[in-house]
């Protein structure tokens, strides 16, 4: 949803695992309904229902019966006229087989994965750099970097993306004066970078980035002091250099939330839209149109909503698939829902 | 979060004095790490900077041929021209509104699920656990199409009530998610010497669990504000009366009456913006990352 849900994620695993206790379900046997229940345990055994009640109403009503009506709204011709009138004809699978035919729909699935890769990439990269990086400094300079990281990190994307038009803003934009007096790229002053093509992308890249990687950096840095020390000696001793120790030793002990890092990043970075929305629109020519932005255009700027929600399933499938691969690996790390 | 010192007595390995790098490269590796992380520090943390600092400019001062790496003359008149001359006052009671009603809704809902999710054992809880994990993963967008067809049908579109409810069920997959962590880490004896006494179930959820919980509530609340406070593309969607904005949309189409494009004003709307979220962060902070510190451990 949200890339601010990003910190809940944080402490959301977090303060799951705070307590290695597990409740043992108070005194209620596993209501399988095996042993003759006394009054009592009946009557208690149906408060979970209770207590379950009004978050069921709200995921099914809310949730769940809105995707069933996306995937039905994906068999129409939904239009904006429907909107007014109410009708709309049952087309079948024509808006499925109009996408699939459609080269721009390939175009924007292409570009999400490609940008999804290298904002990945970029952000987890960095984040063990700087997770890395953390583990060698003093007490002052650890506490300076923690609060600049949480800066990125709380700034919501709104905010930020306005903060980025200012920046790269052609004419004033303080990028392109400190990149001009680096004398490197001659006089970009009026570079235009949200309306560049191949800049554009760059643009969102660096925003993406730049907020992703307090997250990533801060738990990789939290799972590293976790890293064993006396393997760390032990490879010392036996002669290991730093990159060495890193490679064989850290990143071993850091594979599973390096994992789940990925995943996370994955997932969030798919479904980035804000950002883009805000800075680009999509543009110029289509460069910057991921499958969200194709989705939401199409669904409420051209108003084909029938189209919309087709491309919409296509993108829920995708992403149903990284999830899977999501609670797998938390599964396997242990967390027990 | 010091390093683990290694351990001593019977099970410490017999080499306890490692063989370190000696102290002179020791101390210019330390060097070289610190002046990376100020380079670091210094990037990263300018576009903040560089907010604050037009937010604080004059007029004359926010485009100029050379920019001005600080305010020669600092002025809060941006965050009056913010205030003043747009709808921010209305927009903000927008805000709160909606962000308050579908925050403590969920709040209250989250509570009474977590309670059956962790105090009891029942058929399909497992999957109520991963149905409320995978749909946190679904894209906004995908959502957002039906719930806008559904609420148009209902005349909810383009009024608070159907803002409320999509927050709601944009808030609460996490809030229970965030909120179980609470529940687990309350031991379990303490309800069952309470219900040797004989209290009941909601006596039991009212004056055992809550207050035990209650911190865990007020952070679930906390990431619930925020989300919903930062919630863009719904508001845009759904809200068409420009009263009844919401401040992201006041935000994303910020202007003032000042001629051409006022990114002094823009800038300060944004910090007015981000303001209540970094504090808000800041408060949990000590949460999030020894929360994560401790996630690590298993993750």
């Amino acid at each position: 949803m949200t890339s601010v849900t990003e910190l809940a994620a944080g402490s959301e695993r977090a303060a799951v695992e705070t307590d290695s206790r597990r409740p043992r379900g108070t005194t209620e046997p596993p209501n399988g309904g095996t042993a003759p229940p006394t009054p009592r345990r009946t009557r208690r055994s149906l408060t979970p229902l209770w207590l379950l009640t009004p978050a069921g109403i709200v995921v099914i009503a809310l949730i769940l019966i809105p995707i069933g009506f996306l995937l039905f709204t994906s068999f129409t011709n939904f239009d904006q006229r429907s909107l007014f009138t109410g009708a709309f004809d049952w087309t079948g699978i024509t808006e499925y087989t109009s996408i699939f035919t459609n080269v721009d729909f390939w175009w924007s699935l292409l570009r999400t994965v490609l940008f999804t890769a290298a904002m990945v990439a970029g952000s987890v990269v960095i984040g063990m750099g700087v997770a890395q990086l953390l583990t060698r400094l003093g007490t002052a300079m650890k506490y300076i970097v923690t609060v600049v990281l949480i800066l990125a990190w709380a700034m919501p994307n709104v905010a930020s993306a306005q903060v980025w038009k200012w920046l790269f803003q052609p004419g004033y934009g303080v990028i392109n004066w400190l990149l001009t007096q680096t004398h490197l790229f001659g006089n970009v002053l009026n570079v235009n970078w949200p309306q560049d093509t191949s800049l554009a992308f760059f643009c969102i890249w660096l925003l993406v980035v730049w907020q992703a990687v307090p997250f990533i950096a801060l738990t990789l840095y939290a799972a590293q002091s976790q890293v064993s020390q006396e393997y760390v000696e032990a490879a010392r001793l036996d002669g290991a250099n730093e990159w060495r120790v890193y490679w064989n030793v850290t990143i071993p002990f850091l594979r599973p939330t390096l994992m789940l890092m990925i995943i996370l990043s994955v997932i969030w970075d798919f479904n980035v839209f804000n950002q883009i929305w805000l800075v680009s629109q999509g543009g110029p020519n289509d460069a910057t149109m991921t499958l969200g932005i194709y989705t939401y255009v199409n669904a409420f700027v051209s108003f084909d909503l029938g189209n919309g929600s087709a491309i919409a399933i296509v993108t829920t499938v995708i992403l149903g698939l990284l999830s899977a691969f999501y609670v797998r690996s938390l599964l396997r790390s242990g967390e027990d829902l | 979060m010091s390093a683990p010192t290694l351990i001593s007595g019977p099970l410490a390995p017999s080499g306890t004095k490692v063989v370190r790098a000696t102290p002179g490269r020791h101390g210019k590796r330390r060097w070289i790490a610190t002046l990376i992380a100020i380079v670091f520090s210094l990037i990263w943390v300018f576009p903040v900077y560089w907010m604050i600092n037009t937010a604080l400019k004059p007029q004359s001062e926010v485009m100029t041929p050379t920019p001005l790496f600080f305010p020669l003359h600092p002025t809060l008149s941006n965050f009056i021209d913010a205030v003043n001359n747009s709808t921010f006052l209305d927009n903000l009671r927008s805000s709160l509104i909606v962000v308050v009603a579908s925050v403590l809704v969920s709040a209250a809902i989250a509570f009474f699920a977590c309670a059956a999710l962790t105090r009891f054992r029942f058929r399909g809880r497992r999957v109520i656990m991963v149905t409320i994990l995978v749909v946190q993963m679904l894209p906004s967008v995908a959502l957002l199409i039906p719930t806008f067809l559904v609420f148009n049908d209902f005349n909810l579109v383009g009024s608070y009530l159907g803002l409320i409810l999509a927050y709601i069920a944009m808030v609460l997959p996490f809030s229970i998610w965030i909120l179980r962590g609470f529940f687990i880490a309350v031991p379990v004896e303490i309800e069952e010497a309470a219900r040797v006494d004989g209290a009941s179930d909601w006596r039991i959820l009212r004056s055992v669990l809550f207050p035990l919980v209650a911190p865990g509530i007020i952070s679930t609340s906390i990431f619930a504000f925020i989300a919903a406070w930062n919630e863009y593309i719904l508001a845009y969607t759904f809200m068409k009366d420009n009263t009844m904005y919401t401040l992201p949309i006041w935000l994303a189409s910020f202007s003032t009456p000042h001629s051409g494009t006022d990114f002094g004003g823009q800038m300060a709307a944004s910090v007015l913006f981000s303001l209540p979220v970094v504090i808000f962060f800041l408060i949990i902070q000590r949460k999030l990352v020894s929360g994560i510190a401790a996630g690590a451990v298993k993750g």
